[in-house]
């Protein structure tokens, strides 16, 4: 086995594997809580693998919510999948039409391609599809292991630690932010979504995330082009 | 197969499908290429708009955490992620025990 591998799950098991496992941990509690087995929890969390798009699930599941409503949900809020599958699918090829990132594109996660668009222009080419698959396999694991745990554990964890823990992804992808504000294309990007965040609310809740999203890196993206 | 195991099922189809799609629409192109450019741009942006909605409007188990703490907590974590030059670990645990102590 590639090296590189053994390094991409070494990187997925530090800061990743904590924001990572404490979302699950939630989650996996929240099943609990919503009257649902272990094995349901841990089949959301690996079939969707994208929280917004789990916790439409859950709800749905929980509350009853028509299957055809909950699948049109649950994708528009994980839309964000596709455009980053596209962004990192470059990253990922060592030579044209080299089809192996196929079978990566299931563990594309915001986690995933946070880290792996940070790490993988650096390294040399041989090295970033096995550098993935490291972290992919370290993350998927992770998140498995912590819904189960968190379902286990629900009754035990006051509720301010669960709050707390649900408020670990979203503080984890602000500091990836803080790190790539530093940099003027992504920095145009952040800006721009941040900006165009507030449409989100005055949209059906549903759509909101996908159409402010599309919109701030659509304006972002013309603004750089006319610099470039 | 009940409707919450159908939905489930049809998701995860769904969503797998959505990144087939895109590493297929990648297809050959260079990570310099205009539309590669643009579609990294739209994940940074949705990341942003994802941030600024879970801090300022959230929804479920968030929004039982009161406003401030969630500010708090964001303003704690990312100055300590700045003043321990950029070490995300010790940033992402100083943030969450702001959280708790002022939630």
């Amino acid at each position: 086995m590639h090296p590189a591998v053994f390094l991409g799950a070494r990187a997925a098991l530090a800061a990743p594997a904590i924001a990572m496992g404490a979302t699950f941990l939630a989650f996996g509690a929240a099943v609990r809580e919503a009257g649902l087995s272990a094995g349901w929890a841990l089949a959301c969390a690996w079939a969707v693998y994208g929280m917004p798009g789990q916790l439409v699930v859950l709800q749905s599941a929980s509350a009853g919510g028509g299957v055809i409503a909950t699948v049109v949900g649950a994708v528009a809020v994980n839309a964000r999948f596709l455009p980053m599958a596209v962004a990192l699918t470059p990253w990922l090829r060592r030579r044209d039409g080299d089809t192996r990132p196929l079978l990566l594109a299931h563990f594309i996660s915001i986690t995933t391609w946070a880290a792996a668009m940070r790490v993988l222009p650096d390294q040399p080419v041989s090295a970033r599809l096995p550098w993935f698959a490291g972290f992919c396999a370290g993350a998927f694991l992770i998140a498995g292991a912590s819904t189960v745990a968190g379902h286990v554990l629900a009754g035990a964890m006051p509720a301010p630690l669960r709050t707390a823990l649900v408020f670990a992804n979203p503080l984890y992808f602000a500091l990836l932010m803080s790190a790539d504000l530093t940099r003027a294309g992504p920095r145009r990007a952040l800006l721009a979504g941040a900006a165009a965040a507030p449409l989100a609310l005055v949209l059906p809740p549903a759509w909101g995330l996908l159409a402010a999203g599309l919109i701030g890196g659509t304006v972002a993206f013309l603004i750089g082009h006319r610099r470039a | 197969m009940s409707e919450p195991d159908l939905a489930l099922l049809l998701t995860g189809l769904a969503c797998l499908v959505l990144r087939l799609a895109g590493v297929l629409l990648a297809g050959r192109l260079r990570a310099d290429h205009p539309f590669i450019a643009w579609a990294s741009s739209v994940a940074q942006a949705t990341l942003a708009v994802f941030v600024v909605l879970a801090v300022l409007a959230p929804t479920g188990a968030l929004a039982q955490l009161p406003l401030h703490a969630r500010l708090v907590g964001l303003g704690v974590g990312v100055a300590a992620y700045f003043l321990l030059r950029e070490r995300l670990l010790p940033a992402l645990a100083i943030g969450l025990v702001a959280v708790v102590l002022v939630g």
